[in-house]
């Protein structure tokens, strides 16, 4: 290179180049940047000091039949984090203040490592005040650590119904991934039952608030004052069939015992108390359900997780013969004069099936008050497996119902592709449908179905899908609305339903009937005991009833497990439960007329 | 305008009107940057402070005689060696660099110092007569002169600062005339290291490619082999920085690539800063109404993104007016540097323009996210006394050259 000498021309033009280049580069990224993309730089610079604040919306209210409060909302800290202002290092006292395990906090935010670090996550619901005081005085030393005012369910109203009401639960991962939108992590979601059955109208809608916050998320200022700020709606009030009294009575009275207990009224489906025992406290599903409670409960033998009133199935025992009797009226099979011998049971073929007593000659009415056998055996060999069949679908029996929670089971009842499928076709006889006559062996039911083919009795064949709620109060109009729900009607003929309750009306009322123990002064109440065949232990005992008989309100199906019986455990439960929900009424009425009284007087002063 | 002719004949109007524009242009930022800060609210005074100082030091320094720098060269550079050494054993730790000497109230940057020794040396060495830089021996002794401090500063570990004095020698060297072959000694070290930076393969591709340069220069078996040996070192050296680097340093070196990769993480400061300068428009936000500003998204601002807060309370009407006076500034001592009487002053020259030129397009690129963040001031610009005491001083260097241009030994 010729140029090799100090400080040469052709160098002093390099550096020339290279600094005007370098500037002439700069301006070019500036005309990029401040005059050609400012606006998205723009809105960058927005969407970082203006923080979207959730504002939740606390549930609705579940009110009884009577507008009394069942399942209320009470104020709760929720402790949260946020992932990616959040310091590892804080973890260890963090779980000491919370008591929980050494990697709880890890734990919740792998569990969500997926979604925006910039979204806080519960950390802990329902926390203590201290703990918050704690969390407040240490604010800067425990970064992406804050709290929010939340509201929890309230169940000290005295009725537990749990697996009525069902529980909230935070939103799970999967569940959170198919929503289209409406749930963020951390909310809650109805889980079971009512509340989850009725979500969207007990949810609410979400509120928003914006603040201005600098680079420590530190609130500055509200955004345009909380002019643009949304609140949130409280979600629509749920007013349930339920009757407060009823359902605590029923509790209570289920409280010792394995079964299920339900009330309905007849007329229109509407659940007036259900109980399915034993149940599990649903105080303790407010907030974090432990792991440990979770273990009791999903072990403990007698299954309190398990709702025994859409899932479980029994056999309906005797309480299944009205509809063997209605369809053998129906199709004139036989008149309500047919009469049998009973010698204590029937000898068919090789086998002799048994009956409770030696009722001697009996004609419908006695087999039915009396509760025999025998009876049922020849009956059901001369109405045979088809017409069974056909009657126990217009009572919907071994249907589910579609009652409004979930999930439900369907039931069994044997039918002849059944036998066919079962056994092989020709390969099973009529004696194999005795044990059906009196409601035993391949005849499933749920209690819930149980409980509407009472009311189907005591309706004269119509009714409406049991449910639990009747509508909700919409929180912006303040407006009731109510459900509505489908009807239930069977074809059968008044003459045929009248007959089947004068012989319920006996199994009470006549000193010969199976439940006459039960029978009151001043309620006329119609049932039928029944006795499950529990191959595992001992019989379950059934009872089905309603009241009173002239125009009935309630209609009741109560089923005790493992007790023996049907008359001895099942039927003064039942009778207590009407007495619960009838007496009430008398009072009421009662107040009514006092109150009519004095105002009368009052007028007369 | 006889006086100012005059005035014009003894004082270069123009460099000390850009130094006292973008002086006070800093003065105005620092004051948007911290005026609300809980902590950092008395910057604005100090900031003021230090200008009085060294604008005190810069009448003082200009009325130096001519000879000062050159006969001070070597105690200087001894000197910044000495403080270069001191700081590792007694420094204070500053964002994980040990680059603080501090007695009681004041502190400063011993390297700020060093990069007056530096440039003073280089200079005298360079331009002393006798002295060839296509000289092997004489290129190895001027490198090791740079690379002593380089290697000192580099254990602190303060990567930008080290880089600033690979530039100033790398420059000084070029404008003393280096050959071919003598630049190709002295680059291929870097771009080894660089190749280096992205894996072996790219390493063993380059290694390759300056052994074939190596055959194309026809050097003696000697001179070639030790080339090679130095390329193969800077290979190694790779490992060793990677080591000393903090790990911080080295984050923001690779989130420079991507710096959306962890927005909250190393690459937050350019994403913010960019955000920040873009949002400017071509007005900007007004001054006090940068939001990205005064809602502290840039942590620090008022040292190293300064820029910025022009950027965005300024737009691009501020922020191209910067760019304008620093070009003025350049190219005018890009001219001072024909002006001065002797090598020694003309080169000093080169080396202080050297200097600022890679703080600016460091620091203003780092800005506008075309450069990664290595943490380089802006000079006159930024908050922070040292760096500003030494800048006003070089500058009082070269108004001096200009003063005694035309007076011959």
């Amino acid at each position: 290179m010729k140029e090799n000498y100090f400080g040469s021309s052709l160098r002093k033009r390099i550096v020339f180049i290279v600094i005007v280049g370098m500037v002439f580069i700069q301006t070019i990224q500036l005309i990029k940047m401040q005059l050609l993309e400012s606006n998205k730089y723009e809105e960058k610079s927005k969407d970082n000091s203006i923080k979207t604040i959730q504002l939740n919306a606390p549930r609705g209210i579940i009110f009884d039949r009577n507008i009394e409060i069942m399942v209320g909302n009470k104020p709760s800290f929720t402790l949260q984090v946020t992932p990616s202002l959040y310091d590892i290092s804080n973890s260890k006292i963090i779980e000491l203040m919370l008591n929980v395990n050494h990697g709880y906090v890890k734990k919740i935010l792998e569990q969500y490592n997926n979604f925006s670090k910039y979204k806080p996550r519960n950390l802990m619901r329902g926390v203590d005040f201290k703990i918050i005081s704690w969390v407040e005085e240490n604010h800067s030393k425990l970064p992406g650590l804050n709290y929010i005012v939340d509201t929890k369910r309230d169940y000290s109203f005295g009725i537990n119904a749990a697996h009525v009401f069902g529980y909230t639960k935070e939103i799970g991962k999967e569940a959170l991934q198919k929503d289209d939108g409406f749930y963020s992590i951390g909310d809650n979601i109805g889980f079971s039952g009512i509340e989850k059955q009725y979500e969207k109208y007990l949810r609410g809608t979400k509120g928003n608030e914006f603040l201005v916050v600098n680079s420590s998320q530190k609130i500055v200022y509200k955004y345009k004052d909380g002019e643009s700020d949304v609140p949130p709606i409280k979600g629509n009030d749920l007013v349930l069939t339920l009757d407060n009294k009823t359902q605590k009575k029923a509790e209570e009275l289920l409280q010792n015992y394995k079964g299920v207990a339900i009330a309905l009224d007849p007329t229109n489906g509407e659940i007036l108390a259900y109980v399915s025992s034993p149940q599990f406290d649903l105080s303790h599903f407010a907030d974090v359900t432990s792991n440990a409670l979770w273990d009791i409960l999903r072990t403990d033998p007698n299954k309190p997780l398990f709702n025994r009133g859409t899932l479980s199935m029994y056999s309906p025992g005797s309480t299944f013969k009205m509809l063997v009797a209605i369809a053998a009226l129906e199709e004139g099979i036989i008149d309500p004069s047919y009469s049998v011998n009973c010698i204590g049971g029937l000898q068919y073929g090789d086998r002799f099936f048994k009956c409770t007593h030696f009722h001697g000659k009996v004609n419908l009415h006695k087999a039915i008050v009396e509760s025999c056998n025998t009876y049922f055996y020849r009956l059901i060999l001369k109405l045979g497996i088809d017409k069974l069949n056909k009657y126990s679908k217009m009572f919907h029996l071994g249907i589910k119902t579609n009652i409004d929670i979930s999930p439900e089971s369907d039931g069994l009842i044997a039918s002849r592709e059944y036998y066919n499928k079962i056994y092989g076709k020709g390969k099973w006889t009529d004696g194999y449908l005795l044990s059906l006559g009196i409601g035993q062996g391949e005849i499933i039911i749920t209690p819930i179905q149980l409980a509407q083919y009472t009311s189907l009795l005591a309706n004269n064949g119509v009714t409406k899908t049991p449910h639990f709620a009747r509508g909700y109060i919409n929180s912006k109009t303040n407006e009731f609305i109510p459900f509505e729900f489908d009807s239930i009607k069977t074809l059968v003929k008044q003459e045929t339903i009248d007959f089947i309750k004068k012989a319920m009306e006996g199994v009470v009322k006549l000193e010969i009937g199976t439940a006459h123990a039960i029978e009151l002064q001043n309620i006329s109440i119609a049932g039928k005991t029944g006795t499950a065949q529990n191959p595992l232990g001992k019989d379950h005992s059934i009872f089905i009833a309603y009241a009173p008989i002239e125009n009935p309100k309630i209609s009741v199906a109560v089923i005790i497990e493992n007790i023996g019986f049907g008359s001895t455990f099942a039927a003064p439960i039942a009778q207590k439960i009407i007495r619960a929900y009838l007496e009430k009424e008398q009072i009421v009425n009662a107040d009514t007329l006092n109150n009519s009284k004095r105002n009368q007087i009052e007028n007369k002063l | 305008m006889k006086i100012s002719y005059k005035l014009q004949d003894k004082f270069d109007l123009v460099i000390f009107f850009a130094v006292i524009l973008l002086v006070a242009i800093g003065l105005i930022s620092i004051y948007s940057a911290t005026f609300n800060h809980p902590t950092a609210n008395k910057n604005i005074d100090k900031q003021l402070f230090f200008v009085a100082v060294s604008l005190f030091i810069l009448f003082i320094v200009y009325w130096l005689p001519a000879r000062t720098f050159r006969i001070a060269a070597l105690p200087t550079y001894l000197f910044s060696l000495f403080i270069l050494i001191l700081v590792l054993f007694s420094g204070k730790t500053i964002y994980g660099a040990k680059s603080w000497m501090s007695f009681g109230v004041i502190g400063f940057q011993p390297s700020e110092f060093a990069k007056i020794g530096l440039i003073f040396f280089l200079s005298k060495w360079l331009t002393d007569t006798k002295r060839d830089i296509n000289n092997f021996k004489v290129l190895f002794y001027t490198i090791l002169i740079g690379f002593i401090p380089i290697f000192l500063i580099l254990l602190e570990p303060d990567m930008g600062t080290a880089i600033v004095f690979a530039g100033i020698s790398l420059v000084m060297i070029f404008w003393s005339g280096i050959d071919l072959f003598g630049l190709f000694v002295v680059l291929s070290p870097c771009v080894i290291l660089f190749a280096s930076l992205f894996g072996t393969l790219p390493f063993i591709v380059a290694l390759f490619l300056v052994i074939v340069v190596l055959f194309y220069f026809k050097q003696n078996l000697f001179t070639s082999g030790t080339v090679l040996v130095i390329n193969l070192a800077a290979g190694f050296i790779f490992e060793f920085i990677l080591k000393i680097l903090k790990p911080h340093q080295v984050k923001r070196l690779l989130t420079f690539i991507d710096p959306n990769s962890d927005p909250l993480g190393s690459g937050y400061n350019a994403l913010q800063a960019k955000v920040a300068m873009g949002s400017g428009g071509l007005f900007g936000k007004g001054f006090l109404h940068g939001n990205q500003t005064q809602l502290r998204f840039i942590p620090e601002q008022w040292t190293d993104f300064i820029y910025c807060v022009v950027g965005e309370e300024f737009g691009f009407i501020g922020s191209i007016l910067i760019l304008l006076i620093f070009l003025t500034l350049f190219l005018r001592l890009l001219n001072l540097s024909s002006l001065a009487r002797d090598k020694f002053g003309k080169l000093t020259i080169v080396g202080i323009l050297t200097l600022f030129f890679i703080h600016f397009t460091i620091n203003i690129g780092m800005n506008l996210g075309i450069t990664p963040v290595i943490g380089l001031p802006l000079p006159f610009i930024s908050y922070g006394g040292s760096s500003l005491i030494s800048n006003i001083f070089l500058i009082a260097v070269v108004l001096n050259i200009y003063r005694n241009r035309k007076r011959i030994n």
